[in-house]
């Protein structure tokens, strides 16, 4: 039976749709093309055309999934899945471009996106590298693509699309209805973690990252397909530089936002979905190190281009691992399954089988060299830097696997209890090493290096580094740990050896700017993160310790989260702190927290400020979100967030009203029969009947011949000291009665005159009180995170390291070309 | 011998150096039973008992919460956990624990729970519709019900 929807817009859906084909064909084709246009070398000039014209196709059919799926989202086109499952009415502008990518769809249109970008730059920029290139980016967009038909082949599904209807992907005996679109009352909205602007700009950063990581695979497979083996190197080592900048820029905002707007306390945490990124990012480094080391000495071409292949393979295996849902409980943010396990797994093989296809195939006609490498030649060490790094990565692959093994040979091995604990205790050792190894390495030459004058310059760097690294052990207090020591003064080594360099670069050895730059930058988010991981505290601490629950006295150890009653100071630590109110925006509340820092001695309050970290109640995302503010100093940050509040507030923020009505609000009213002169008591004070006003006026309200308005003049004294007039009016209009009843809003009193007896010369008022409202109050929990600026200051120096390393390798790329 | 077989060996040295301290750091699934015998921190896989009340009160001791769980083999026990309420537990399908027990209690360190995920949600929330004006009240259903 067919029903005939109302109001439902289907144009941009299906618009989508045929621009997601259109992008899978276009891509398809332009793979193809772009392969025979590679086979014949470019002889056969029409393939490249196709090819060519194909890739202009798929850019604006990308563009044009990417505009529908906008436009369906902006518009609140809740007929549409993505819309309902991402966002909601209430969404601010801004956060619909985070709702955009909040689902695997967006992020996978994210991902082509980039993809087609980084197309068009190749296009122009690739020149005798277009056609093997393009042939891999545009089989990879392929496969991308595939992921967003949606369609049916052979009884399968293939991909998930972003235009499905809702109707079409949730069963529900509303959408019997015609007019079912009417009753959609909103979308299930962002997910409120995602409603943080380092959102808005994190997956863009890390899928940039992903996604150029595809142009030195390209580069590799073209440069063995082609046969141009050593070339390939030159145009591929600034790619991987930007795809190691980019994705190494993405992941540290992450880890920012994590940092700012999660509430775990924390900027890594060794999940897998993190680890996933990082992986790739460590061979891809591993790749750049062993590339130069190359160029410049012959040695480590099959090393070389096997990482900067893997690297992509690893990416691909990372979205895997976050896309299939067979991460299951060991993360707290990976997606579920859509449907795409087996499509993921092929996407995997396909890359996977070209890379040791090429490598196997070509490996008797790769360049290698005779001699050995000299124990004193540069590119020894960074061959030995690589390996570390690959070693360093193997480990958290193994650990991050612990799902995969378990369905691949049906085990239930739960990864470790402590994976922080876990990760740590390796990756520090490895950190250290590879600090040491990009210290001293250099000092080092190609090929051979003068011995003496090698020792010379490592003592003098290990002098200084060692008054520095004790400086530092000593300021940031991180002497308690043997391995915190070592991490220091690794970490110092890499900072002195590199400025040393850098003093050179300023010298007039530009060339050596960028590697010493990224150097300095990596020793110093070393040391950043060390600190603000190993000597955070938690400030929150319930010092008094005891609050007696009967059975678990005996384990009661200072929990972290402290219990605030509003305008209660406690003192916390150095701070007095004082919860003073909130204010709500919804769908948010903000909580004020003061904090107030006094001197001992004169009891001055030496510093103050306020942090308002916030919490939004969703109870389809799963009840109370809190979102943390933090104080940034120099040497270290306060960071606060609200674990637990009063949940009234939060039913204001939804714009739930109680439904009572004005006297509900009220305790029962106490009924005093009163003269000019009594005196009654109410709970905050008292009031006192100061007169009859027989002229009263209402305001709209004219007044008759024989109408009475009469008032009664009553003055309320609150405890303290405040007074207030009021005069509630009595009336008789037309030979009706009525009353109008007055507010004192500030002690929550409501006075009503309500009727005149002249038998007894009484006059008659009704007393309603407000019940005291119970107490505001938040749980919350504040770290101290100390020196955590030198892991942000290092991921920016590193940053731009990467990128004066890209401009050095770009001007070889120009003169290869001359 | 030569350098590369040199640093071939420390390689495989340091990564079987790994897989075994991978597996022993690696813990398993295990039950209430299993966690009183053993004694050692671990991870337990049950569900809530949503009979009983959750305690949660942050006015006595803002760092106590406890609940009663169900584990895999249907064995219930009471868990305590050193923290605020983790706000969604009432909505968990399945609750992840880490922690290790103490007397007849569970005392979690860490709390992961799976909540219906909203993307196989089979749930749409729906209006009222009265004529022209829109009811405020939202109700949600799984099977449609509009009196």
């Amino acid at each position: 039976m067919d029903i005939k929807y109302v109001g439902e817009s289907l144009v941009p859906g299906q618009l989508g749709q045929f621009f997601v084909i259109l992008t899978f064909g276009s891509a398809l084709l332009s793979a193809i093309s772009y392969y025979f246009a590679a086979q014949t070398r470019d002889e056969v000039a029409s393939w490249k055309t196709i090819g060519r014209v194909s890739f202009w196709i798929n850019a604006l059919a990308v563009l044009g999934i990417g505009s529908c799926l906008y436009y369906i989202i902006y518009n609140h086109l809740f007929e549409y899945h993505y819309a309902w499952a991402h966002s909601s009415r209430s969404l601010p502008t801004h956060y619909i471009i985070s709702s955009f990518w909040e689902g695997q769809e967006g992020s996978f249109w994210l991902w082509m996106f980039w993809q087609m970008v980084l197309g068009i730059v190749l296009l122009f920029r690739a020149k005798s590298w277009e056609s093997p290139v393009m042939a891999v980016v545009m089989l990879c967009q392929a496969i991308l693509a595939s992921m967003l038909l949606g369609i049916e082949v052979f009884g399968e599904r293939v991909g998930s699309s972003p235009f499905i209807l809702l109707r079409e992907a949730i069963s529900d005996p509303v959408f019997e209805l015609p007019n079912y679109l009417g009753m959609i009352a909103d979308g299930t909205g962002l997910n409120p973690l995602l409603q943080n602007y380092w959102m808005v700009i994190h997956p863009p950063a890390l899928f940039l990252g992903f996604a150029s990581m595809v142009v030195p695979f390209a580069y590799a497979v073209a440069g063995l397909w082609q046969k141009r083996y050593k070339e390939w190197m030159t145009p591929g080592l600034p790619w991987a530089l930007f795809a190691v900048m980019t994705l190494g820029a993405g992941i540290i905002m992450g880890s920012f936002w994590a940092y700012e707007a999660l509430n775990f306390g924390g900027f890594w945490a060794w999940d897998p979905v993190e680890n996933a990124s990082i992986i790739p990012w460590f061979t891809l480094i591993a790749a750049v190190h062993v590339m130069v080391a190359y160029k410049n000495s012959g040695h480590s071409y099959f090393t070389a281009t096997f990482l900067a292949m893997i690297s992509f393979v690893l990416v691909i295996y990372a979205s895997f691992l976050t896309r299939s849902g067979i991460l299951g409980e060991t993360s707290v943010h990976s997606f579920t399954d859509l449907g795409l396990f087996w499509q993921l797994i092929f996407f995997n093989a396909v890359f996977f089988v070209i890379m040791v296809w090429m490598l196997v195939a070509h490996k008797k006609n790769m360049p290698s060299t005779k001699h050995e490498e000299d124990i004193y030649s540069r590119e020894f060490w960074l061959f030995i830097g690589a390996l570390v790094l690959v070693i360093a990565c193997v480990q958290i692959i193994a650990t991050t696997s612990i799902p995969v093994f378990n369905a691949v040979f049906g085990t239930s091995v739960a990864p470790p209890v402590d994976p922080i604990q876990h990760f740590n205790k390796w990756q520090a050792g490895f950190a250290v090493i590879v600090a040491l190894l990009s210290g001293f390495t250099q000092f080092m030459k190609y090929r051979r290096t003068n011995s003496r004058k090698f020792f010379i310059e490592v003592l003098s760097a290990l002098a200084i580094a060692v008054v520095l690294s004790a400086l530092t052990v000593w300021v940031t207090k991180v002497y308690t740990n043997l391995m915190y020591i070592l991490l220091v003064f690794a970490s110092s080594y890499a900072l002195v050896a590199n400025g040393r360099i850098l003093i050179d670069a300023f010298r007039g050895k530009w060339k050596l700017a960028g590697a010493s730059v990224a150097h300095i930058g990596f020793g110093l988010l070393l040391i950043g993160a060390l600190v603000a991981a190993a000597t955070n505290e938690v400030i929150s601490v319930n010092q008094s310790g005891y609050i007696a629950v009967a059975g678990f006295d005996q384990v009661e150890q200072p929990g972290d989260n402290l219990f605030l009653t509003e305008g209660e100071p406690v003192q916390m630590g150095d701070y007095r702190i004082t919860y003073v109110g909130d204010s709500v925006a919804p769908p948010n509340v903000y909580y004020k927290i003061n904090y107030e820092r006094i001197d001992e001695e004169s009891g001055k309050v030496i510093e103050s400020f306020e942090l308002r970290p916030f919490a939004q109640n969703n109870p389809a995302m799963g009840g109370l979100i809190g979102t943390p503010d933090t104080r940034h100093y120099l040497t270290h940050d306060i960071y606060t967030l609200i674990t637990a509040a009063q949940a009234e507030t939060h039913a204001l923020a939804a714009g739930e009203s109680d439904g009572l009505s004005d006297l509900d609000e009220y305790e029962e009213p106490a009924v005093y029969e009163v003269n000019i002169g009594d005196t009654m008591r109410y709970r905050n004070g008292y009031m006192v009947v100061t007169g009859v006003n027989r002229d009263a006026t209402i305001q709209n309200i004219p007044k008759g011949e024989n109408d009475l308005f009469v008032g009664l003049q009553v003055t309320v004294h609150s405890a303290d000291g405040e007074t207030y007039e009021t005069e509630p009016v009595f009336i008789i209009r037309d030979g009706n009665v009525y009353d109008f009843g007055k507010d004192v809003p500030e002690q929550g009193l409501k006075l009503r005159f309500t009727n005149i007896m002249p038998t007894r010369d009484k006059l008659e008022l009704m007393v309603y009180q407000k019940p005291i409202p119970e107490k505001k109050w938040v749980v919350f929990k504040a770290i101290k995170f100390p020196f955590i600026n030198f892991f942000w200051a290092g991921t920016i120096v590193m940053t731009v390291g990467f990128l004066l390393a890209i401009f050095r390798r770009n001007k070889e790329v120009k003169r290869q070309v001359r | 011998m030569k350098k590369s077989s040199i640093v071939g060996l420390i390689v495989i040295a340091v990564a079987i150096a790994m897989i075994i301290v991978i597996y022993t750091d690696s813990s398993t699934y295990s039950t209430f039973t299993e966690a009183k015998a053993k004694e050692a921190e671990l991870y337990v896989v049950g569900v809530l008992n949503k009979e009983k009340d959750l305690y949660y009160e942050p006015t006595v001791d803002a760092n106590h919460f406890s609940f009663y769980m169900y584990d895999n083999d249907s064995t219930e026990c009471k868990v305590v956990f050193r923290g605020s309420k983790p706000q969604d537990i009432e909505r968990s399908e399945q609750i992840v624990l880490t922690g290790k027990m103490v007397g007849d209690e569970f005392h979690a360190s860490k709390i992961l729970m799976k909540c219906p995920s909203k993307y196989n949600q089979d749930e749409v929330e729906i209006i009222e519709a009265t004529s022209a004006q829109v009811a405020t009240d939202a109700i949600t259903t799984n099977g449609f019900t509009i009196d």
